[in-house]
């Protein structure tokens, strides 16, 4: 028989327990473990997710602002003063949300490293509406109407 | 005097001697277990605080080996990650309750928010006690800080310290677990479209990342058959 008798048991355990109490014990430690390297690597985890270093923080914050509330003007406001409403009820009205008896968010879903791109995208549209802006004579150079 | 009472003196002196040893070599476990779990608590340094603390845990089964009487390594487990979770818990939602304009929330809880949980992401701050705005999330924040966590930590210390309240009270903590899990996991179903509607991992993103906070189910079956006459009164 391989049963373990009490000398060898853990304190506490009794023979006809000590399989559940082994595998507990298992158990236990990879949670810790786990646990404690997930709560560890979280923040690098979601920094390098979204961007950074090509983005730095406060440019992930801005993105992340812009993306809630699918406007392109939507910035976090650093530091933010106490006590002051968010910043975010500005744009409430441009957040694209289905609403009814249960709200359904429609903003776009942020993949590895999307952040840097959906600002790409955005510097290019406002580059190109910079250069449309250019390119129109402005009224002043204008001739005036005889 | 006879030689008798001397025998006896020297077998209780050997048996003091004994117990010293082994609550010296407890202490000393402890001295490197207790600081490591305080850096595990604070979530981004938690890479540092591991080897710290297995160092004491190595120190612990080494004196058990020895033959010194020190805490069951299964105990020592549950009382240090139930402190673990209790203070990840309570440090995310804390940091969501009253710190949550800062750069390092708006990263790290709507960033996850928008990775793994909507109700972090969706409309974050609008509220007026500000962070998550899901329907439901700041009543459960507020009364499982409140009710379990603070509750289950002190819980743990009593059981780290092998007292019999502490068993009982762990029992009574890790219950509450199941209250915890139906509820909050219902109030999100409810309200899934919020949790879960275009965000990066709905879902099973959710239960990858939240499942190692599974601890007062592995917990309870052991606290329920352990010989209890090994937590004093």
């Amino acid at each position: 028989m391989n049963t373990p008798t009490e000398h060898e048991l853990p304190l506490g355990t009794t023979a006809h327990y000590a399989n559940m109490h082994k595998w507990l014990q298992r158990g236990l430690f990879v949670c810790l473990t786990a646990l404690v390297l997930e709560a560890s690597f979280t923040l690098p985890g979601l920094l390098i997710w979204f961007g950074w270093p090509t983005l730095s923080v406060v440019e992930i914050c801005h993105e992340l602002m812009k993306v809630r509330y699918s406007d392109d003007t939507a910035e976090c406001l650093i530091p933010h003063p106490l006590f002051d409403p968010s910043e975010g009820v500005v744009f409430r009205k441009s957040a694209q949300d289905l609403w009814s008896i249960q709200p359904r968010p429609q903003y776009k879903r942020i993949g590895y490293r999307d952040l840097v791109r959906f600002r790409d995208e955005r510097l290019t549209r406002e580059a190109a509406a910079r250069a449309v802006t250019q390119s129109q004579p402005s009224p002043a150079t204008q001739q005036p109407l005889q | 005097m006879a030689s008798k009472p001397k025998a006896h003196a020297a077998s209780f002196g050997a048996y003091d001697a004994h117990e010293e040893r082994s609550a010296e070599a407890q202490r000393r476990a402890d001295r490197w277990m207790i600081p490591g779990t305080i850096i595990m608590g604070t979530a981004v340094l938690g890479i540092i605080g591991l080897p710290i603390f297995l160092r004491g845990l190595m120190l612990q089964i080494k004196a058990a080996r020895e033959g010194l009487s020190v805490r069951p390594v299964i105990v020592t487990l549950i009382g240090y990650l139930v402190i673990i979770d209790s203070a990840l818990n309570s440090l995310g939602w804390m940091m969501d309750l009253v710190a949550n304009h800062t750069l390092i929330n708006r990263i790290l809880t709507a960033g996850w928010g928008a990775l793994f949980d909507g109700g972090y992401f969706w409309h974050y701050n609008e509220l007026w006690v500000g962070g998550a705005g899901a329907p439901g999330e700041k009543a459960w924040e507020i009364s499982l800080i409140l009710v379990v966590f603070c509750g289950r930590l002190a819980a743990g210390i009593g059981l780290l310290q092998m007292k019999r309240w502490g068993q009982q009270w762990l029992i009574m903590f890790c219950w509450m677990g199941l209250i915890v899990w139906i509820g909050y996991n219902l109030n999100m179903t409810i309200y899934g479209d919020v949790r879960f509607a275009n965000i990066t991992f709905p879902v099973w993103g959710w239960w990858v990342y939240d499942i190692f906070y599974i601890t007062p189910f592995l917990a309870l079956p052991y606290l329920h058959t352990v010989n209890r006459e090994i937590f004093s009164d």
